[in-house]
């Protein structure tokens, strides 16, 4: 293997990229090994392998001077394994050449001329492409006649409309880029912008292209050939060697394997190869994910020392739900991980509203996932979280299952992703409710949820799909599946955001009248102030994965104290005051894991001191119930 | 539905005109005079030039296409040369054993190929990936009529628990289905694996792509159990993500069907083909490939509709 300084290298070639991929450097082993005796074939001192010798038939190997053993004709196994690898390979780089380039001229016609030509040429590609791929080679062969160029000839034929119409797609990417408009402008001809930008553009894509296909195409005339439609004698490839060797398969089955077994070594070598340029050229195809992500079982062993229980745990009174102490997220990394929610601490009574308030990327969807625990398996959880008194973090997942939609529900952001799209929601409905009542007809409890959220005048919903539903209509049916089972806490995480402003109203008003209505308690997790304080009694802050501030609604907003609520304040739009400019917060917020030495809004904070930079602000008390992470918090009024 | 269905029904019709007229042209290809190609170098002159009259060889192009369509409508594809009879009784009965042969290692190859998916997704990049991953590339290169050789060698020559081939026995009235069950596993057991490949590789990408989906996670939140998340709305997407790609390996199954029948000797069209090449007898093989196309265009359509019924989101192109 090369040393990490070599992988790392992004900037580094594809070629070199590749000597640093496992797959590609095991392929291209595979392949130099075969390919390395068929090239050097004629300077090797190999025995004739056309030279017949019937007194000395199937010998077996290493006996008088066959390395292999001879054949049914008395032939020098190894002599004709290596040039019929030969004739096998070079059959199959030509027909993959042909097609490539008699492909790459429709799907460049096609694609860069556009309209009338595309809309011929793709029929006729698409007619093609309606053949089962070998019968179309066979056709052709069978008009032609058996040999080895028809073969060849039929197989490249069969492949030109594969190529064309990835070609063609290629080409319709490339002539929407700027470059090309900037050529464009630039007064160039349409036939030199195709030979300065497509060509060039195509070019790697067309090589992935031919590599991924080559060993398909080897495999291929190897097979017209084992049919006797392909190399007739006395030439062979390994396809003809094979199907000759058939006859012989019960009493000498080496004759007929040792072809096939070289065949199936080249391709498996040729379509690494091929999987490696893929992952290196296209990322978004990769046949594998990098390495460190989600191993449970790390997961498991490097989970935190739970706290211990503390029977007088609860300071609060029984009114506490939700109680949350140094929750930290770590998202395992190839590198190290990364901490994107760190000492994250706060409490959550019945019935009670909370509206946790951050910009994107500042770990509050994290945080909402990590308390269900419904985080991907590449994220590490610390710290404590307990619902009622129990742990959750120490729980087991069936137990877990029990929590969730029970005890705890979840509102998502996108209820058009977050609903299964494949499933009617009536089925959806009466899932969850099955869910944790398996025996009780979900039916009338459905039918009460879908009063309850304001549904029930919509014709056929139960019959309907998510995406057959408005916006508004989809999120009243999430917040209904989070109801189903009347749980004690819902988790509403950018619940109105994908809705346009007054339905975002009917939402939020519909949730604080069902969490009033049943004593339940919400953590709304918002970016929009505004629109918490309508709804919530109580606010958390977040900024870079920590909570900054911690207080009452009313407080938060007539007297911000961290000057990340002020600067999130001035930002927020007031009603009937058009006239306010509307300023973002300056700067942009550090990315998620970044290590601070100092309080992480230090460099956006207009109210930074040298100190802020290298001391790493706690939380602390600045008023009755009203925490903040500051070390010069903004007094008096704003 | 219904809607999908006509407007998914009219495009056969221009698919299934192109097909017709790329199996005409490319039978044109013929180098020389298509009488003697097709009737051989010992028919008598009379025969020749009665064959040029009925295929229309003094007429246009055009013409003879027209013509060729007519008779396909009456469902007359000719005479076979080789066998002296005509072309649609010979192809009609070579393809039941070939649907049956298709049919089953299509279903076998999606199972598998399907389970080598799933498992692989859910314990990605661990023992089981990397060992079905392992495996999914051997079958993606493998030659299918090596391994059927393969096959054959180990459980028919050294273990002796299955026949070796001779399926045209079976085919005589009086068969069982336990009979056909042992004829037919090897031969499918070959052509699956590879199709099995292809499904794994591809269904194991679609597998992850489904089971980090938001919608798949946030049942979770709901409470559903992993099992009813995996085998009902994680197979559910996977099937329609993969349904049309299940369709296309139909079209490479239908290609391995050739080497396949004509190691193990199974009596259907493809092996029909590769004896119609052979013996020059170029009616057999347009009607052949004539009636393995359409089959094949028609498994699409089942395909598409598959996955407009699994997801109503989808069009017809």
């Amino acid at each position: 293997m090369l040393g990490p300084a070599v992988r790392m290298e992004a900037e580094a070639g594809v070629g070199r990229r590749l000597l640093g991929h496992r797959g590609a450097l095991a392929g291209l082993l595979l392949i130099g090994l075969i390919l390395l005796p068929a090239v050097a074939a004629p300077l090797l001192p190999l025995a004739d392998p056309a030279l017949t010798a019937p007194a000395r038939r199937m010998l077996p190997p290493l006996v008088q001077g066959h390395l292999l053993g001879s054949d049914q004709f008395g032939r020098d196994l190894l002599a004709r394994l290596i040039w019929g690898t030969r004739s096998s390979l070079l059959v199959g780089v030509l027909a993959t050449g042909v097609a490539a380039l008699a492909g790459s001229l429709i799907g460049i016609a096609a694609g860069w001329f556009g309209r009338f030509a595309d809309a011929v040429l793709m029929r006729g590609v698409d007619v093609l492409l309606a053949f089962p791929y070998l019968l179309l080679a066979l056709a052709i062969v069978a008009a032609l006649g058996p040999g080895l160029t028809n073969a060849m000839i039929a197989i490249a034929v069969a492949n030109i409309p594969f190529f064309a119409r990835a070609v063609r797609g290629a080409v319709v990417d490339i002539r929407h880029q700027d470059y090309v408009a900037a050529a464009r402008l630039a007064g160039h001809g349409e036939w030199r912008i195709v030979g300065s930008e497509v060509l060039p553009n195509l070019t790697p894509v067309l090589l992935v292209l031919m590599t991924t296909t080559l060993g398909w195409m080897v495999l291929e005339t190897a097979g017209l050939s084992f049919l006797g439609l392909g190399a007739q004698p006395p030439r062979a490839d390994l396809g003809s060697m094979l199907g000759e060797g058939r006859a012989f398969l019960t009493t000498y089955p080496r004759v007929a394997l040792l072809p096939g077994l070289v065949i199936l070594l080249l391709v498996v070598g040729i379509n690494l190869l091929g999987d490696a340029l893929r992952d290196l050229t296209d990322p978004r195809m990769r046949t594998a994910t990098p390495a460190g992500g989600g191993d449970t079982r790390a997961h498991a062993a490097a989970a935190p020392a739970l706290p211990k229980a503390r029977p007088d745990a609860d300071p609060h009174g029984p009114r506490a739900l939700l109680e949350v102490r140094d929750l930290g997220v770590d998202l395992l990394t190839a590198a190290s991980p990364l901490g994107v929610v760190d000492d994250v601490s706060f409490q959550l009574d019945r019935g009670e509203r909370v509206a946790l308030v951050g910009e994107s990327g500042s770990g509050k969807t994290l945080t909402a996932l990590a308390l269900l625990r419904l985080l991907p398996e590449s994220a590490r959880t610390r710290g404590s979280i307990r619902l009622a008194g129990q742990e959750l973090t120490a729980l087991p997942a069936s137990a877990l299952r029990g929590l969730r939609g029970r005890r705890i529900a979840y509102v998502p952001q996108e209820p058009l992703t977050a609903l299964d799209p494949l499933f009617r929601i009536g089925a959806q409905i009466d899932e969850t409710l099955r869910a944790h009542a398996p025996a009780r007809d979900p039916r009338p409890r459905a039918a009460q949820l879908i009063e309850q959220v304001g549904l029930a005048r919509v014709p056929g919903l139960r019959r309907r799909f998510p995406h057959e539903l408005s916006g508004g209509q989809r999120q009243r049916v999430a917040i209904a599946l989070a109801l189903a089972h009347e749980p004690d806490l819902l988790i509403a995480d950018e619940a109105t955001t994908a809705l346009d402003v007054t339905v975002q109203q009917e939402i939020i008003a519909l949730l604080r009248r069902l969490c009033e209505d049943q004593d339940r308690a919400l953590l709304f997790i918002s970016h929009d102030l505004a629109l918490v304080a309508r709804l919530c009694r109580c606010v958390l802050v977040m900024y870079a994965g920590r909570i900054v501030e911690d207080a009452p609604m009313g407080q938060l907003l007539t007297q911000p104290r961290h000057p990340y609520s002020a600067a999130l304040l001035a930002c927020s739009p007031e009603l009937g005051r058009p006239d306010k400019p509307l300023p973002a917060v300056a700067g942009e917020p550090p990315p998620p894991g970044t290590v601070h030495a100092g309080c992480p809004f230090a460099p956006r904070c207009p109210r930074a001191q040298p100190v802020c930079r290298d001391t790493d602000p706690p939380l602390v008390p600045v008023a009755a119930g009203h925490q903040a992470r500051c070390l010069f918090p903004l007094q008096g009024k704003r | 539905m219904t809607a999908y269905l006509i407007r998914r029904g009219l495009l056969l019709v221009p698919v299934l005109l192109g097909v017709s007229l790329v199996v005409f042209g490319v039978m044109s290809l013929v180098p020389g005079d298509p009488a003697l190609a097709i009737l051989g170098p010992y028919a008598t002159p009379e025969r020749l030039a009665d064959l040029r009259v009925e295929l229309g060889l003094d007429q246009s192009w055009p013409v003879r296409y027209l013509h060729w369509l007519g008779n396909l409508a009456h469902g007359d594809l000719g005479r076979s040369v080789s066998l002296e009879r005509p072309v649609l009784d010979t192809v009609l009965e070579r393809l039941g054993p070939t649907l049956l042969l298709g049919g089953s290692a299509l279903v076998m190859g999606t199972l598998l190929g399907f389970a080598a998916a799933m498992l692989a997704a859910l314990r990605q990049n661990r023992t089981a990936d990397r060992l079905v991953t392992l495996l999914v590339l051997l079958g993606i290169s493998i030659p299918s009529f090596w391994l059927g050789l393969l096959l054959i060698l180990v459980f028919a020559v050294w273990l002796g628990w299955l026949p070796v081939s001779g399926m045209t026995t079976v085919w005589l009235p009086g068969a069982t289905a336990a009979d056909v069950l042992r004829h037919l596993l090897l031969p499918m057991l070959s052509l699956s694996l590879v199709a099995a490949g292809v499904l794994g590789r591809i269904g194991r990408s679609a597998a992850i792509d489904v089971f980090a989906a938001e919608h798949i996670r946030l049942c979770r939140a709901r409470g559903i159990s992993e099992r009813r998340i995996v085998l009902v709305h994680g197979l559910k997407a996977i099937l329609a993500r993969m349904a049309p790609v299940i369709g296309l390996q139909a079209g490479f199954l239908i290609g391995g069907a050739v080497y396949i029948e004509t190691i193990f000797q199974w009596p259907g069209l493809g092996r029909m083909l590769v004896d119609a090449i052979a013996a020059r007898d170029l009616r057999l093989v347009q009607g052949g490939v004539l009636v393995l196309a359409t089959a094949y265009v028609l498994v699409n359509l089942a395909a598409d509709l598959m996955q407009h019924g699994l997801d109503r989101r989808t069009r017809a192109a």
